[in-house]
């Protein structure tokens, strides 16, 4: 198997290191850089639950390799919050208790801020359509909805 | 589970791939968005010992259009950037409909659209619109290259009529008829991500004579082509008799199989519905 020397940013720090080719990006994330904000469940794309941005575009991270971040910028549910301050799609998920278990979250939050930051006033089905690669299990789809496209509005 | 070991090769030129493919003959695999093949790798369908990634290639990112020789989309074009395209939205309706309906945003980010044919599922969404518009695969070997028509490309459940150490670098479409109309109907399960229960593709131009296609998913080994609904087009009476002609033989020559989606016999009237539903909206029947 061969072994690749990856130069990338995530979360706007530089990271310079080696990985075997068969290492994912969400291994990446998780193993060696110890983020567990971003999440693995089925490691297939279906859930949608690793998703990070990558170059500001989401990502199914089960489905990318580590190799293949080379050069490029990632960015995860640790990198929107500055300090203790919460972005506005962060604190409208707690207003609408757009929150359950929890374990989707990161996935619908970093999705939705890629949403907000191409479409700054998306509809209802752009929405729905936006996040519809990411499962809930509790069901709380109307709840994340509602708070994506309050953040939308502005509303505090 | 971890992906299976294998090392990882990112050629920056045409010539590159073709030397790494005619040296790893079945031990390679093509990687462009990987939607398919980690899946396959993960569960130990693939084993390839060695992944050629060929998201290096500038020329394979090649997304063009042009009045006389049609659309160009390269292997490493992903689904999104299709979709992005006016043009493919103004003039190739039934592609752009079913890139825009294939899986998730979040794996069109990713996913490619020679991706999708060369994974060869019965229920890949853009197949039905390349065969209604008659795109060509445009396939380098070691021996050269040639053009697979789209209707002579897929042979079987996950087969195709590539040879080893041949790889596609991308599918030309030529420009449908003026006044044409195309479009895809996926009926699923769910409105995303789902595969589809059946996917009808159609084409309909009138230049004085109808011409029209008719193309399905998910009702047969391979993505279907109904030649006969081009002959009753063709041919005599009323558009509504003729909607209900190709409907009716749409749904005799579909050999849909029972799965966890849907039951043969509701494939089987759901392909008949679509077809009715497709056909109509594209001749302006009410």
């Amino acid at each position: 198997m061969s072994r690749h020397k990856i130069s990338f940013s995530v979360n706007g720090e530089r990271h310079e290191l080696e990985v075997e080719a068969n290492r994912t990006l969400l291994q990446l994330l998780r193993e060696d850089l110890e983020m567990t904000g971003t999440k693995r469940a089925c490691e297939r794309g279906d859930c949608g639950l690793c998703t990070v941005l990558m170059d500001g575009e989401p990502v199914k991270s089960c489905l990318v390799l580590a190799v293949e971040v080379d050069g490029r910028e990632v960015t995860t549910i640790e990198g929107l919050a500055k300090g203790e301050k919460l972005t506005r799609l962060q604190r409208a998920f707690i207003e609408h208790g757009a929150v359950q278990c929890g374990f989707c979250t990161p996935a619908f939050i970093v999705a939705g801020e890629a949403l907000l930051k191409r479409n700054p006033h998306p509809s209802e089905d752009e929405v729905k359509e936006a996040v519809g690669g990411i499962l809930c299990r509790c069901t709380g789809y109307r709840q994340i909805i509602d708070a994506i496209l309050d953040a939308a509005k502005g509303r505090e | 589970m971890p992906l299976p070991e294998f090392s990882y090769f990112r050629p920056k030129t045409i010539e590159g791939l073709v030397s790494l493919l005619a040296g790893h003959g079945a031990d390679a695999k093509i990687l462009a968005g990987g939607t398919d093949l980690f899946v396959l790798m993960r569960d130990r369908l693939v084993r390839p010992k060695c992944v050629i990634d060929i998201k290096g290639i500038e020329e394979l990112r090649e997304l063009s259009w042009d009045k006389g020789r049609g659309l160009m989309i390269g292997a490493a074009v992903t689904l999104n950037e299709l979709i992005g395209s006016e043009i493919v939205e103004q003039r190739f309706g039934a592609l752009w409909k079913a890139a825009s309906v294939l899986a998730d945003p979040t794996i069109r980010n990713r996913a490619t659209l020679v991706g999708n044919i060369c994974n060869a599922s019965p229920a890949a969404d853009t197949a039905p619109a390349l065969l209604v518009l008659d795109g060509g695969v445009e396939v380098v070997g070691a021996r050269g290259e040639r053009t697979i028509p789209i209707r002579d490309f897929f042979v079987g459940v996950k087969r195709t009529t590539l040879e080893r150490g041949e790889f596609v670098r991308g599918v030309r479409i030529p420009n449908p008829p003026e006044g044409a109309k195309s479009d895809y109907l996926k009926w699923g399960r769910t409105r995303g991500e789902d595969l589809a229960v059946v996917g009808v593709a159609a084409l309909a131009a009138d230049s004085g004579k109808k011409f029209v296609r008719v193309a399905l998913s998910s009702v047969a080994p391979t993505p279907l082509l109904i030649s006969e609904v081009e002959d009753i087009f063709r041919g005599e009476g009323s558009i509504e008799e003729r909607i209900e002609k190709a409907a009716s033989v749409v749904v005799q020559r579909i050999s849909p199989i029972s799965d966890v989606r849907a039951s043969r016999e509701y494939r089987l009237h759901m392909a008949g519905v679509l077809t009715r539903r497709v056909l109509r909206q594209l001749l302006g029947v009410s």
